[in-house]
């Protein structure tokens, strides 16, 4: 695991959370740094895709995601986006289902039949051939046991979603809020601007959460202005100490959860914060077992099977049994739409009476039915 | 501003038990009937009247929605307007502003926002003003909704319902029927009645499935007084994916679904008077495709015409020829025909429509010729 950076962790006795607190957003984040290292060990030995040699963490999406409730004790939802999986690991995901999910291991959720789309970035000590260059990373690994909805679609559609979980909370009158992570460049699209009205209009408990994940601009737009079409005010935790943005994200989920519409939260720039170094009882066992859970979790990838093929198959539909095209691995037989997988192949049966072709007595003419004009 | 009050909570996700309104009976339209009065729309069959097409979609939203709680509706000006086409009129004052939710004119946004919300536990049913305005939400109908369960996100129940078809000189934009857009994409079930009875029992269905469904209602339908039907006075669902026969017959298959099931029962009728028994299978649900009724029916006949209002390229009309050429050619005494709309945006002018569209007389036409062969 490479050195941790020297700066305090809180930076003065002021800002320190409640210990029990900070310990638990340290095994978040430090999992998180461990994970880094380990990623990079396995980019180099071939098991991960290279794409992922500048698979970076960003500790902020965990400061902010430790601030709601997941399940079991709560019923928030988190859709990490581009910040995964650091708010992942914050909602109880574990080091093993991400590098599960990574791998395409036939153990991941959803036994890896839908993955990321990349976790790579920009920092200098990224792999410079990583693309797409990225801070984080998306996750489309949806755990809704944890709370966690992954991301499955351009910038602002993981919004529509959150906005519509967060719509169910109101319904329903449940103290519950749903966290989205959206880059910034979902200001440009209708999808982002369509969902915040939505929330709006209904004073949802959403919280939305703005982060630069682009090495170019991604947008020219104003957030605040943008939030002050929807009767929002924008937070802005740019800069602040990882405690207080946790602090301010507590705050605002209570907002949220109490009837006061939707949130826009604003992270700044990419890297302006980051998991500081602290000399101190609670760091060092929050680094101690977080280095272990994620040694565990390589030890055991190694030894967990690669995706079967016939997962490929699962069901898209509940209650519709697989058919799979005879094409693919059966001969065909009239008898049945096709082979079930439950059942062995079978040579082609007759089926009915097979009749030969007839000749037509008296064919009609060709121009017969093009005479009418949908027909032929 | 506070929340508005609300029901207690329920579980925060996962499986929640439908509730019934207590104040409602378990069986409809019996005297002593303690429900609120639906809106007239609604109250054909509470009444004993026969209903129409649209009044039968009434009907089966507000039974829906009286019988379980999760179920909500979304859609343009659907609360205080009572919808374009006036289907919910009436329920915004039933069922409160939190289920039947006027959205902003934004398609793909509250698309989006009815996924969210089934994952939490809730059932809703959007209403598209016309089908086509489904297109902005086709990306996250396709790539979110329809992958869910695929990708361990669990099943997505929700409904996407809304007027299709041509006939109404409403132009391009008003007129189209998107079902093939859709039948491409695994995930998702695609509903297409063509009668108030078989409209209120799959919609029902269509409802209580744990799939998104994509729930086509042809315009030319909706009010059309000659298929008003005396509806079922107890409640009753049609499964979804099974075919009905709505003629028996033993030349001539014709295949066919939405409103184009009358036109081909009228061509039929034309046809029986050339001794030509023509049976017409109704395909009532496109996805899943109901292959073994469409199979049983070529077996009797050995001749298979599919006819839809669809335009022809990449129509359903190819998927279902390919399937019985695959699965049914040694049965075939000729070749699979197809009557459909012309490749063509909907035109606006009458006389353009009347001759894009398929008509009867097009059945007809074709169906003669495959009797002949």
């Amino acid at each position: 695991m490479r050195p941790l950076p020297a700066a305090s962790w809180p930076s003065a006795a002021d800002d320190a959370p409640p210990p029990r607190l900070a310990e638990d957003m340290l095994y978040c984040g430090l999992q998180g740094r461990a994970l880094e290292a380990s990623v990079r060990d396995l980019v180099e030995a071939g098991e991960l895709p290279k794409r992922f040699a500048g698979f970076r963490v960003d500790a902020r999406g965990v400061a902010v995601a430790c601030a709601m409730r997941p399940p079991p004790a709560g019923g928030d939802i988190c859709c990490p986006g581009p910040l995964s999986p650091g708010p992942a690991l914050a909602f109880g995901a574990t080091p093993l289902e991400f590098l599960r999910h990574a791998a395409g291991k036939g153990t991941a959720p959803a036994s890896a039949r839908a993955g990321s789309s990349g976790w790579s970035d920009l920092h200098a000590d990224g792999d410079p051939d990583a693309f797409p260059r990225r801070t984080a990373g998306f996750g489309c690994w949806t755990d809704l046991r944890l709370g966690l909805l992954g991301c499955d679609g351009p910038p602002g559609s993981m919004t529509q979603v959150a906005a519509g979980a967060a719509f169910a909370f109101r319904r329903r009158g449940e103290a519950s809020a749903a966290l989205v992570f959206e880059e910034r460049a979902a200001l440009e699209t209708g999808r982002w601007h369509e969902a915040m009205s939505f929330a709006a209009a209904l004073r949802a408990p959403l919280i939305v959460v703005v982060a630069p994940v682009q090495g170019a601009p991604e947008s020219a737009l104003d957030l605040a202005a943008a939030g002050a079409n929807y009767g929002l005010e924008v937070i802005s935790l740019a800069g602040e100490p990882l405690a207080r943005m946790h602090e301010r994200a507590a705050e605002v989920r209570r907002r949220v959860v109490d009837g006061g519409g939707p949130a826009l939260l604003d992270l700044g720039p990419s890297g302006a914060a980051d998991w500081p170094g602290r000399d101190g009882d609670a760091w060092r066992r929050a680094e101690r077992a977080a280095a272990a859970a994620v040694q565990s979790a390589v030890d055991r990838l190694a030894k967990e099977p690669r995706a079967p093929t016939a997962a490929a198959l699962a069901p898209v539909l509940s209650g519709v049994p697989v058919r799979p095209h005879w094409t693919r691995s059966d001969p065909p037989s009239p008898s049945a739409g096709g082979p079930s997988p439950e059942l062995p192949s079978a040579a082609p049966e007759p089926v009915g009476q097979a009749r030969p072709r007839m000749q037509p007595a008296a064919r009609p003419s060709p121009s017969s039915p093009s005479a009418a004009p949908h027909a032929g | 501003m506070p929340a508005d009050p609300l029901p207690p909570p329920s579980s925060p996700r996962g499986p929640v038990p439908p509730r019934a309104d207590p104040a409602a009976p378990s069986s409809p339209g019996r005297p002593g009937d303690a429900r609120p009065s639906p809106p007239e729309q609604a109250g054909r069959t509470r009444s004993g009247q026969p209903a129409t097409f649209l009044e039968a979609i009434a009907e089966a939203l507000w039974e829906e929605m009286e019988r379980d709680e999760r179920v909500f509706l979304m859609g343009e000006d659907i609360g205080a307007y009572g919808g374009a086409f006036k289907v919910t009129r009436g329920f915004l004052d039933r069922f409160g502003p939190l289920r039947v939710v006027d959205t902003p004119i934004a398609e793909g946004g509250f698309t989006g926002a009815a996924a969210g919300a089934a994952h939490m536990g809730l059932r809703p049913v959007v209403e598209m003003q016309f089908m086509d305005f489904v297109s902005p939400a086709y990306d996250v109908l396709t790539n979110y909704v329809a992958t869910s369960l695929y990708r361990g996100a669990g099943p997505l129940p929700l409904v996407v319902r809304g007027p299709v078809g041509g006939g109404a000189r409403a132009g391009p934009f008003h007129s189209q029927n998107v079902e093939m857009a859709f039948f491409h994409t695994p995930g998702l079930k695609i509903v297409y009645p063509s009668t108030p009875r078989d409209a209120k029992g799959l919609l029902k269905s269509a409802v209580r499935d744990d799939n998104p469904v994509i729930f086509e209602e042809h315009k030319g339908l909706y009010r059309a007084p000659q298929f008003r039907e005396l509806l079922p006075a107890e409640d009753y669902a049609i499964p979804l994916g099974k075919a009905r026969v709505a003629l028996e017959g033993e030349d001539l298959t014709i295949v066919t679904y939405g409103l184009m099931v009358h036109r081909c029962l009228e061509a039929a009728a034309a046809l029986a008077r050339d001794r030509i028994r023509a049976e017409v299978i109704d395909l009532r649900t496109l996805l899943p495709l109901d292959e073994d009724a469409i199979a049983a029916s070529v077996e009797k006949t050995s001749k298979l015409l599919i006819v839809h209002e669809d335009t022809r390229t990449g129509g359903i009309a190819g998927e279902i020829a390919i399937r019985m050429n695959e699965r049914a050619f040694e049965w075939l005494d000729g070749p699979i025909l197809r009557v459909t709309a012309i490749d063509s945006p909907v035109p606006f002018a009458a006389s353009l429509e009347d001759y894009f569209l398929p008509s009867a007389a097009d059945v007809v036409t074709a169906g003669r010729y495959l009797f002949n062969y």
